[in-house]
């Protein structure tokens, strides 16, 4: 009896070990480092992409009700005069510092790169902000009402479709709106430009589709359900290509020192103190550390 | 600053009055209007976060060196242009076209420049441009 239970669960062991392997399989490869076609960062600080190229380029066409456009509105207007007067040198009204994207942005228009770690029971999005996505696939269900509140990253579940993995997001809001405020949608491009396009409620609901369109590209298409602040469900779709040139996630520090403190009310250039070593002058091992040997043992008397 | 991660600022005024504010970095303090070419030699390539600088010894009218500091973005940024942080190197003669600085003080906006082993990288004209 011991033997046959013994035969059985080693049976019943393999057939877990091959489904899980079987599973492991048919997760799509989307290794390596992706960024947002028309989110490419210029050396100088910016876009590479203008803001009107990202306007006519990116799909938007945002179906805003009167209220929310309305808000919409009175949001570009005051940025429209920002960046004319950040053009004639004229500082943004009490500025601060602010380090988080937040979603749906991470998704839409942001300069950062990301990788995706998809696995069985997890979809993981690491973006270079140090900002990352947990999407779950194990089946579970949104964060129940009363252990939920909205973050700007939201409470993200999803399933696969074949190579196709779904998302299902609610529970977002801006970073930096106010409390009761869910997520928003801008526009970025040059060095300065940005628009508000949507302005949505904690209520919104983000459905998005991801697969590989070719080994070169990632394809999202995201759906926005917010009857409260639109007409009808918001398409957007948007591809990320593979960075260049770099084969490593580098992360920014945007909580690191200010290299353009306020003074006066006007921001100035501060650079870093100069280096005692230069970068780059690090030894580089030609190989990985071998392990290290195991402690000889005690001399036998 | 930009939005690309590196320190970012916003208006308050702007977070106050609506639900949407985006997160933003003010280059203010570039005359964006204008831009300059200065040559020299690189005293440091500062490659730090959250912005990367360029410290560059220019002679003034009267001849004399004195220091320029022209901001870059982020090195999460330049690695994906290509720079590293080996690019320029104490000694190095370059050429930089830069926005200046509406102060009228020795600092700048990298914008595009040749170094000792050409042009460097970021010559505007990608997409959308």
């Amino acid at each position: 009896m011991t033997r046959r239970l013994a035969i059985a669960a080693v049976a019943l062991l393999a057939c877990a070990t091959t489904a899980g392997a079987q599973q492991a399989q048919t997760m799509p490869d989307w290794s390596g480092l992706w960024e947002n076609v028309g989110g490419t960062p210029d050396p100088s600080g910016g876009f590479n992409e203008s803001l009107d190229w990202v306007l006519t380029h990116l799909e938007w066409s945002p179906p805003n009700n009167a209220a929310t456009q309305a808000k919409v509105d009175a949001m570009q207007a005051g940025e429209r005069k920002r960046l004319d007067d950040v053009a004639h040198g004229i500082n943004p009204a009490d500025a601060f510092k602010a380090c988080t994207f937040g979603y749906p942005g991470l998704m839409l228009d942001t300069p950062l790169m990301f990788e995706v770690l998809a696995t069985p029971k997890e979809t993981v999005l690491i973006f270079s902000s140090r900002e990352v996505r947990h999407i779950y696939t194990d089946g579970r269900k949104h964060t129940p009402k009363d252990e939920l509140w909205a973050t700007p990253w939201g409470d993200s579940i999803g399933h696969w479709e074949g190579q196709t993995l779904v998302m299902d997001t609610i529970a977002v809001k801006d970073p930096y709106g106010p409390p009761d405020g869910g997520g928003s949608v801008s526009a970025f491009g040059d060095v300065e430009g940005f628009l508000t396009l949507g302005i949505l409620t904690q209520q919104a609901r983000y459905v998005e589709r991801m697969r590989m369109i070719d080994p070169g590209h990632l394809e999202d298409q995201m759906t926005i359900i917010d009857p409260a602040s639109l007409t009808k469900p918001w398409h957007m779709r948007r591809t990320y290509q593979r960075v260049q040139h770099v084969k490593r996630m580098v992360y920014e520090d945007c909580d690191g020192e200010d290299r353009n403190p306020i003074v006066d009310g006007k921001f100035t250039l501060a650079p870093p103190p100069s280096y005692s070593s230069q970068p780059g002058a690090f030894a580089t091992p030609s190989a990985a550390p071998s392990a290290p040997s195991p402690a000889p043992s005690p001399a036998k008397k | 600053m930009t939005r690309l991660a590196r320190c970012m600022f916003i208006a308050l005024a702007a977070m106050l009055t609506a639900t949407a504010a985006p997160a933003h970095h003010s280059f203010a303090m570039f005359d964006q209007t204008k831009e300059v070419t200065i040559q020299g030699t690189i005293k440091d390539f500062r490659w730090t976060n959250p912005h990367v600088f360029i410290q560059i010894m220019v002679k003034n009218d009267a001849g004399v060196e004195e220091e320029w500091s022209i901001e870059m973005t982020s090195p999460e940024h330049l690695v994906r242009t290509g720079w590293k942080p080996t690019t320029l190197k104490p000694g190095d003669k370059v050429t930089l076209v830069i926005h200046p600085m509406h102060d009228g003080s020795n600092g700048g906006q990298y914008l595009s420049g040749n170094g000792p082993d050409g042009p460097l990288i970021g010559t505007k004209g990608g997409a959308g441009r």
